[in-house]
């Protein structure tokens, strides 16, 4: 028996060993935020937060997340609904196409902005290695840039 | 729900007379005229009031709009929205919604994409019967950049038409004339006496009135809406990461479906060695063959269903292909550009005489690309339920219900089952590309919901699957040949391309009839180049034979063809030492339209101002989906012959743009598609078999690689053009001109890469000459 929160809620799974987190959460526990893309940490359309620090859920077993938080897209907003600052930025650059690989990209730019709170491009494109086959590239630098200022502004 | 009024029978005596008469005597005349589509039929529905197929409207003032378009991540459900919006005159805001919807009504056909008459300027006999025919056959499908094109007219008729029934509702009510209301932010105004009434409240009583005939569109200068960047309404549900692709999908009681394809296209199930095996593994419900070509393990969850798929022993059979390989299938491809008997596509003037005695010198060059598939962000999947009853839903992230009624039909059949009913869900697109027209796994799950009866049945293709044993663009080779005149520029052009139809496969797999390869527009698009002042002109095709099962793919044949025409003029530009920008400028004298883009976008790359060593600068320019494009891309090639693409800049003259930013996502997401495809993308194939299996050695642009791109939209009158696929057709050439401007080299087979021997590979270029 594994036991973990997922977005402040505790679950405990059984028998699951062999499965990974990307699977549990959306077959086991309904949490359909996390994308299947490629099955190998390849494309970061699966990532999730594990204490903070983005992982790709679908390389990621029951057993590494033993008594962790793991924060999906869906709990990146506040509890009334409040988009975060990196969300809100999605919407302000307008930032999805298809938007299948957003969680993924959300997901890792919410971990890069809280260790590097004002990343260069550079850094950007150094941290964050998640694949968007529409192109979204160009407006996901500008989008994390955008947070990056409401974040500090907020302090 | 209620049908409240028909205006079936008195459509034909519009714009349509014309047709009606001319086709009279065929027989069905008399059926089809009773086809509805305009749409404007009416209907209420608990708090509902349907103005027309169009445009719904809620009791609280809340409108749904239907868009018949599958909304993949190009933004057609805002801007069709938009389009009802401004004529509805109500604010583009939350109050707005819109939906794909379930029925197939005729005013949502695709008609455009066969006739290729925009609706506007539609009339004749044929365009008539082909509107009525293709709606009645529910051809409803997204694709060839062509949604705004084919419901700019139609959907502001949806809404002015509304807006005209609302008004007249409201002077029923407060029995005054319709000329002394107005409307505005969602309310019909009376002004004289300050009384106003919602949408909402008027609706139903304007959903029982008649249609107006013609209702009148806003005249530009009243727009407020189109030409104003609207943020879309599918993104706040994607940010939140709401379930909203097929892949989400969750139902009660549903089956999970992994699927195998054999290695080899083209074989079939010989048998499965472990079938029994792996049906006893916990948790596995179903082992089951489809079409005697795939195996599929039904299982309670899909991980579960994937991972005993991967222990299923298939034997296969083999095939006349299994020896087939890159190298071979390449070979047969430079073959082809030499056959007797190509196919003639165009030939105007006399091209063979002036290639035999060009004045300046004949110019002749050889290039060749390689497959390439989709990889959708999305992995392909289906959903389906047969019930007892035999009517089937399906819940698939496609390109239109055409494809998944279809396929529905099809994998039930192979089943026995003949479906009663078929209800479409069309779910949003996790990227399409063309790849979601087809109906492949939308048949395999209404096969395995056959065996099924009565529960739910998911089958998602792992990206194995996808990348190795999915559907691909062709690779092609083409022969280019100019012969220069004494000013430098091409007297004849003859342009040769050898590459497997994609006509002909799509029709095969998919349609009960095949027109065949030969005159396939979409093996040749982008070689013709009609716009450049060339007085001799020819473009021939080969069709070359093969296993691959070839799939519409984000812009077809401008993806190679435009590759190798943008290539080549470059090649005579610098042949004779002109600069390819002055060049280009040279044929297109007569082209205002491509001027103004072509001088756009050198304006905004600085054209003509000095690089650093080892940095370049190319332009391209392109005429399709009813726009003009051109982009210029600078690359950085480094000593060890790394390839960087630094930026790219494009102009583009769609036309009048309806979400100017939107149509800028697009061009941002077709340059991505483009510069990997350039520089990344090659399925390679060994004994029969595609290479490759995934992102590791499929790999795609990610933000370390992907260029600063600007777009800028050039001022347009035309009507509005295509935006999905323009921004992919220029890169490639863009960048190999690029590169040699950077180099010297001139690379002529995709992926580009600069080694010591590509480049040279396939090169007969015969420099002339220089004359004096
Ligand atoms: S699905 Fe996990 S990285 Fe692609
Ligand atoms: S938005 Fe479609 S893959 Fe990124």
């Amino acid at each position: 028996m594994t036991s973990f929160t997922v977005n402040g809620r505790p679950v405990e799974i059984e028998g699951q060993d062999d499965k990974p987190l990307l699977w549990i959460l959306r077959e086991d526990l309904g949490v359909l935020g996390p994308k299947y893309g490629c099955g190998i940490a390849e494309c970061g359309a699966c990532r999730v937060l594990v204490n903070g620090v983005s992982v790709p859920s679908c390389m990621t077993f029951a057993s590494d997340v033993a008594g962790a938080s793991v924060v999906t897209v869906e709990g990146l907003e506040a509890p009334d609904g409040t988009l975060s600052a990196v969300q809100q930025a999605w919407i302000d650059e307008q930032v999805p196409q298809c938007g299948f690989c957003q969680p993924g990209f959300m997901i890792a730019a919410t971990a890069l902005l809280a260790q590097v709170p004002r990343p260069t491009d550079a850094e950007i494109d150094g941290a964050i290695s998640n694949i968007c086959r529409c192109g979204t590239y160009p407006r996901i630098r500008r989008a994390i840039h955008r947070a990056a200022g409401a974040l500090s502004a907020q302090g | 729900m209620a049908r409240l009024l028909s205006r079936r029978g008195f459509l034909v005596t519009g714009a349509a007379l014309g047709g009606t008469a001319l086709v009279a005597g065929i027989a069905g005349v008399g059926y089809l005229a009773t086809v509805d589509v305009d749409g404007l039929d009416t209907f209420v529905d608990g708090d509902r009031a349907g103005l027309n197929a169009f445009v719904v409207v809620h009791d609280d003032g809340r409108v749904v709009v239907n868009v018949p378009r599958a909304e993949m991540g190009q933004g057609i459900h805002t801007g069709l929205a938009m389009l009802v919006a401004e004529e509805l005159d109500i604010p583009f805001d939350d109050r707005i919604s819109v939906v794909f919807p379930t029925e197939p009504l005729p005013a949502y056909s695709t008609w455009y994409n066969v006739l290729r008459v925009r609706p506007e300027e539609a009339s004749g006999p044929v365009v008539w019967a082909g509107q009525r025919v293709l709606g009645l056959l529910g051809f409803i499908a997204t694709g060839a950049s062509s949604s705004t094109i084919a419901l700019w007219h139609p959907m502001r008729v949806a809404g002015a038409s509304a807006r005209s029934m609302l008004i007249a509702a409201a002077a029923a009510r407060l029995g005054v004339p319709v000329a002394e209301l107005d409307t505005a932010g969602g309310f019909v105004r009376h002004a004289a006496t300050g009384r106003s009434l919602s949408y909402g409240e008027l609706a139903r009583e304007a959903a029982v009135l008649p249609p107006p005939r013609d209702p009148v569109l806003k005249p530009e200068a009243e727009w407020r809406l189109i030409g104003r960047s609207q943020p879309r309404v599918d993104v706040p549900a994607k940010v939140r990461g709401a379930p909203v692709f097929g892949l989400d999908v969750v139902l009660p009681d549903m089956l999970h479906a992994a699927v195998r394809h054999a290695p080899v296209f083209g074989a079939r199930v010989l048998r499965v060695d472990n079938g029994a095996a792996v049906r006893a593994e916990a948790g596995v419900v179903d082992v089951a063959i489809i079409d005697g070509r795939q195996v599929a393990v039904v299982a309670a969850s899909w991980w579960r269903a994937e991972q005993a798929a991967a222990r299923l022993e298939i034997a296969w059979t083999s095939t006349a292909a299994d020896g087939a390989d890159s190298d071979e299938m390449s070979a047969r491809l430079q073959a082809a550009l030499v056959s007797d008997a190509p196919y003639q596509n165009l030939d105007e003037g006399d091209v063979e005489t002036l290639l035999g005695t060009g004045p300046a010198g004949v110019i002749e060059a050889t290039y060749e690309v390689p497959f390439v598939t989709h990889a959708c962000m999305e992995p392909m999947n289906a959903t389906v339920i047969v019930r007892a009853d035999g009517s089937a839903e399906a819940w698939v992230p496609s390109q239109g219900p055409i494809g998944v009624r279809t396929g529905v039909f099809r994998g039930c059949n192979w089943a026995g089952v003949e479906p009663t009913s078929v209800t479409s869900k069309i779910t949003m697109n996790g990227g399409a590309f063309g790849r979601r027209s087809d109906l492949d796994v939308t048949a395999q799950a209404a096969f395995l919901a056959s065996r099924h009866r009565g529960r739910p049945v998911k089958v998602i293709w792992s990206r194995e699957e996808d990348i190795g044993r999915g559907l691909y663009r062709s690779h092609a080779a083409a022969r280019m040949r100019a012969a220069l005149g004494p000013t430098g520029l091409p007297v004849a052009y003859d342009a040769r391309v050898a590459a497997q139809s994609v006509i002909e496969s799509v029709a095969g797999r998919n349609l009960p009839f095949n027109p065949g390869p030969d005159g396939d527009a979409l093996s040749v698009e982008g070689l013709d180049k009609p716009y450049y002042a060339i007085p001799s002109r020819r473009v021939r095709s080969q069709h070359v034979p093969g296993h691959m099962p070839i799939g519409l793919w984000r812009s077809n044949g401008f993806s190679f063809n435009t590759f190798f025409a943008e290539s080549f003029i470059d090649e005579c530009a610098l042949a004779v030492e002109k600069d390819p920008l002055a060049y280009r400028r040279g044929l297109l004298q007569d082209r205002p339209r491509h001027l103004a883009v072509l001088d756009r976008v050198a304006a905004m790359a600085g054209w003509g101002t000095e690089m650093a060593p080892g940095r370049g600068r190319g332009i391209a320019i392109e005429e399709c989906y009813l726009s003009v494009v051109a982009q210029v891309a600078e690359v950085t090639v480094a000593a060890d012959g790394e390839i960087t693409v630094d930026r790219v800049f494009c102009a583009i003259d769609a036309g009048t743009v309806v979400n100017p930013d939107a149509v800028v996502a697009q061009i941002e997401g077709g340059i991505a598609f483009g510069v990997t495809t350039t520089l990344m993308s090659a399925i390679t194939i060994a004994d029969g078999a595609v290479e490759q299996s995934n992102f590791h050695d499929f790999p795609m642009q990610r933000l370390a690689n992907a260029p600063a791109v600007e777009v800028a939209i050039v001022e347009s009158a035309f009507s509005p053009g295509g935006v999905g696929e323009p921004g992919v057709v220029p890169v490639a050439a863009a960048i190999a001109n690029a590169i040699h401007s950077a180099t010297g080299r001139r690379l002529r087979s995709l992926p580009l890469a600069v080694t010591e021997t590509i480049g040279e590979r396939r090169t007969r270029s015969v420099l002339p000459p220089r004359a004096a």
